[in-house]
């Protein structure tokens, strides 16, 4: 007994489990026109080490990576489509300018300047109505839920374990109804 | 001597070890020359890829450790537990050089980890951070007032041209209103734009530009037409800075141009230009802030890299330290383990067992000198091993030859007696007791004196004396003893035993019963003389007998006297003569006794025969027979049985003077292989002195006779290969009996 407990943690540990806080990121969607529309918000990934990050003047960056899913009993859900979402940010001390960049599956969206901090802030925390998924692929009445996990760079910890993907996330679920 | 092996394992391959420590040497050295090349990297290159590389690199390392220390570990553990040999040993060796290996690492790790974090910390400090971020402060402020200063002359410009009108009639007084902005040096150069359409899609058209002719080339149209066009579309973002190809940059403001009713109507871009020594002076003092500033923020995890690469390179000292110390320790051990296992297999008696030399260093010499003395061991095992068979065979061959002297002087008729060197019997055989009448078992171990010390054995003891004394060796004596009244001749030799040096070992008598031998010669020997006699008698008994036949026919006629004398005379002679001839006979038939002519014969029928000639011959004897049922058929001549029965009865019948009663019977005796004819007599019986000398010619108790007749019937058994022997009879009497092989 005392062993399978030891393993057991072994393999906790080596599969580096991550602990997810609920609710960092709001997570609406609604289907609208053959597309499921998804707005998310972050709610706390503006830290104080991402605003001294973004302050220094380093190229930072929150990549969202937005799955729709479907839930299996009994096993790994189902991964139906997936898209990343990469908002970055550089700002010059001298110009007290951010340089902000909005990208979608590596294709730059928008590009833009701005002074004003909250303004960036919004800029890279909120997202509204993003037509991300098509509805063609779902069935009819089936319950799916749209996950969203974000990943802050630079990161500024100790030590990085190999296994780390994401240190927020959120989700909503929907029942599709054509 | 065992060859090494060619072929050996991985692990002791020394051109691999040499090859997997020159790796890890280059993997450290590597690993050092990239850290001294990471300053001139960008710490967020730093922080995130390589900060993930070293984590990577130093897990994997780590878990590389714990898979080396936990498998010798619990190898250790389990050999222990089994109590392996040299298991202590080696677990107290590797536990040292572990000990001495981690323990230093780890304390190396530790200070050196403070160290970094200690070091990094102090490259951010108090004075530093005022110092750049007043100079940021400086230069940052500077632009932001610069800036500030073109939006204000672009909005003075457009208040100025607002009650123009924008058209390209009017561009003489469009100029006309900016031209001081730019003679003045306020502003480096003006362009006026005129608004074509707002939206949804803002389009203007230049209509007038006028620049200082200070300003340097290099500066495109495009950007003040696309700022024109953001100003209009009410896009934020109302100035912008435009590096020039010459250097320097060019501050660019708009400001929307209001006709009647407040509508934009177009746009002014007004453009100052900063030198490229002071943009750049401004651009390093930001950069510089920006460098000190992004350190602050990665500050944890540049620690992290270098922590990283601290730890990577401890860990690949100990890795390689700990294999190195596991390998030693193992290199150390095992060839002693291999000599301890040896040396049981030896102790148990695998000679053959030998230990292979792994190294050509001292161990290797123990090893060499441990297999010469196993191969030493082995050798001397074989000799021994040989002599023991050798002897074994050579007792064996020994007790042999003991087993076959003792069989042979237990089965021989030869009297075996020994002595030993203190004059005590130690050897009696069986020949020798029966013939001497002493008890084999308790004459052992006697003194010969006291052995021999009957009055018949004195003689024996002579001899034994004789021979101990020397003189050489005697010849052969023959000794005559009195044996329960009998008459034993010996032919005894003595000769005494001498060891290697000529050490006296004791006395052999030897001697032979030759009373047989004796009895034939003395039968032989009047053989020959009845032989002799009949031959020398016999002739002239004829003439004798002839001439008194002759004397009677003459004297026939004579006077009655003389007639009467000569016929008593002749009759005398002729009946003497007679007799003379008949002793005669008796003598030739003794002395040429025929070969027996053997038939099988059935003996109890032979006797009744035999018998049946007695049938009212003596009528106070009473003769009773007693026959075997189951006698088989004996090989003999019946004719001589015949003559041997009828001559032991009629001595039976004279011993008893002719009364009283003669048994007759036979036996078979399936053992010995003999029938026995047993005539026996109730008479006075034969006294023990005089019953060997019944056999002799010429030898009788009677008052008449040859006495060659037992001596006859003695040759004749003989001659069937049988034996006569006389006894008493019971209650009294004689008994003879006869034994005939069957």
């Amino acid at each position: 007994m005392r062993r399978r407990a030891l393993a057991l943690v072994v393999v906790a540990a080596c599969l580096g489990v991550v602990l997810v806080a609920a609710d960092e990121i709001q997570v609406t969607t609604l289907v609208r026109e053959g597309r499921v529309l998804v707005s998310f918000r972050l709610t706390n990934g503006f830290s104080e080490e991402t605003l001294a990050a973004i302050h220094s003047g380093l190229p930072t960056s929150i990549t969202y990576d937005v799955a729709l899913r479907k839930g299996v009993p009994i096993w790994f859900d189902r991964t139906l489509a997936s898209v990343t979402v990469t908002v970055s940010a550089q700002y010059d001390n001298l110009t007290r300018r951010h340089q902000l960049s909005r990208a979608i599956d590596g294709r730059v969206e928008e590009v833009r300047s701005e002074e004003n901090e909250e303004a960036v802030r919004a800029w890279m925390t909120t997202f509204v109505r993003l037509p991300l998924f098509a509805t063609a692929s779902l069935e009819p009445n089936g319950e799916y839920y749209v996950r969203v996990e974000a990943r802050t760079r630079p990161r500024t910890a100790w030590f990085f374990w190999p296994w780390d993907h994401g240190s927020t996330a959120g989700f909503a679920r929907f029942t599709y109804i054509p | 001597m065992p060859e090494r092996r060619s072929h050996r394992p991985l692990r002791d391959n020394p051109v691999l070890i040499l090859a997997g420590i020159l790796l890890l040497l280059a993997a450290l050295a590597a690993t050092l020359t990239f850290a001294n090349l990471s300053a001139r990297l960008s710490p967020d290159f730093l922080t995130e890829f390589v900060l993930y590389a070293l984590s990577i690199a130093d897990l994997t390392m780590l878990v590389a450790l714990f898979f080396v220390l936990a498998r010798n570990i619990v190898k250790l553990v389990v050999e222990r537990r089994h109590a392996l040999p040299f298991a202590r040993f080696r677990a107290k060796l590797v536990t040292l050089l572990l000990g001495m290996t981690v323990i230093p690492a780890v304390l190396v790790l530790l200070v050196g980890s403070d160290v970094i974090r200690t070091s990094v910390e102090r490259w951010f400090n108090a004075p530093m951070d005022e110092i750049l971020s007043s100079a940021n402060t400086i230069a940052s402020d500077y632009y932001q007032e610069r800036q500030q200063r073109v939006t204000d002359r672009a909005q003075r410009i457009a208040r100025a041209l607002a009650p123009l009108e924008l058209t390209e009639g009017n561009v003489g007084a469009i100029q006309e209103a900016i031209r001081p902005e730019v003679s003045q040096h306020q502003v480096m150069m003006v362009e006026i734009y005129r608004v074509v359409s707002a939206a949804p899609r803002a389009e203007v058209q230049p209509l007038v530009d006028l620049a200082s002719a200070s300003l340097p080339a290099g500066y495109t149209r495009a950007s003040a037409d696309r700022l024109a066009e953001r100003a209009v579309s009410g896009t934020a973002e109302p100035r912008v800075l435009e590096p020039l190809g010459s250097g320097g940059e060019l501050i660019r403001a708009t400001a929307p141009i209001r006709g009647a009713g407040g509508r934009v109507v177009g746009v002014v871009v007004a453009s100052d230009y900063l030198t490229g020594e002071l943009a750049a002076r401004a651009r390093r003092m930001t950069d510089a802030y920006e460098a000190y500033t992004q350190l602050r923020v990665l500050k944890r995890p540049l620690t992290g890299v270098y922590l990283s690469f601290f730890l990577m390179v401890t860990l690949m000292i100990l890795v390689g330290a700990t294999w190195m110390g596991l390998y030693l320790a193992k290199r150390i051990t095992r060839p002693i383990q291999a000599l301890s296992a040896a040396a049981r297999e030896i102790g148990a008696g695998h000679l053959d067992h030998r230990v292979e030399p792994e190294t050509a260093d001292e161990l290797g010499s123990l090893v060499d000198a441990f297999n010469t003395m196993a191969a030493e061991l082995s050798a001397s095992r074989r000799k021994l091993e040989r002599s023991t068979i050798d002897l074994q065979r050579k007792h064996h061959e020994a007790e042999g030859r003991r087993r076959y002297i003792e069989t042979i002087l237990e089965r021989i008729a030869t009297g075996v007696v020994s002595v030993d060197a203190s004059g005590r019997v130690t050897t009696v055989n069986a020949a020798a007791a029966r013939l001497l009448g002493l008890d084999e078992e308790a004459v052992a171990g006697q003194p010969a004196s006291v052995a021999f010390s009957r009055a018949d054995l004195q003689p024996l003891g002579a001899l034994f004396q004789g021979a101990t004394n020397g003189g050489g060796e005697p010849p052969a004596q023959e000794i005559a003893l009195v044996r329960e009244g009998r008459e034993v001749h010996l032919a005894a030799v003595a000769t005494a035993l001498h060891g290697e040096g000529g050490t006296p070992e004791g006395t052999v008598l030897v001697f032979d019963d030759i009373t047989p031998l004796i009895r034939a010669q003395k039968v032989a020997a009047w053989r020959e003389v009845a032989r002799r006699l009949a031959h020398e008698i016999k002739n002239p008994l004829t003439p004798i007998q002839l001439s008194a036949e002759r004397l009677r026919r003459h004297f026939a006629t004579a006077p009655a006297a003389t007639h009467n004398l000569v016929e008593e005379c002749a009759t005398t002679i002729v009946g003497e003569v007679e007799s003379l001839k008949a002793l005669v006979d008796e003598f030739s038939q003794f002395a040429r006794m025929p070969a027996p002519r053997r038939v099988a014969t059935d003996l109890s029928a032979l006797l009744k025969e035999s018998l049946a000639l007695y049938n009212g011959l003596f009528p106070d004897v009473r003769i009773e027979c007693t026959f075997a049922p189951d006698l088989p058929a004996v090989h003999v001549d019946p004719e001589q049985i015949r003559r041997v029965v009828i001559n032991l009865v009629d001595n039976a019948i004279e011993a008893m003077e002719r009364k009283g009663l003669v048994l007759i019977g036979t036996q078979h005796d399936p053992t010995n292989g003999v029938a026995r004819i047993a005539v026996a007599d109730n008479g006075p019986g034969i006294l023990p002195a005089e019953r060997e000398k019944l056999f002799l010619p010429y030898y009788s108790t009677k008052r008449r006779g040859s006495g060659l007749g037992l001596a006859i019937v003695r040759r004749i058994i003989a001659e069937h290969g049988g034996s006569i022997e006389v006894g008493d009879n019971v209650p009294r009497g004689t008994r003879m009996t006869i034994e005939l092989p069957c």
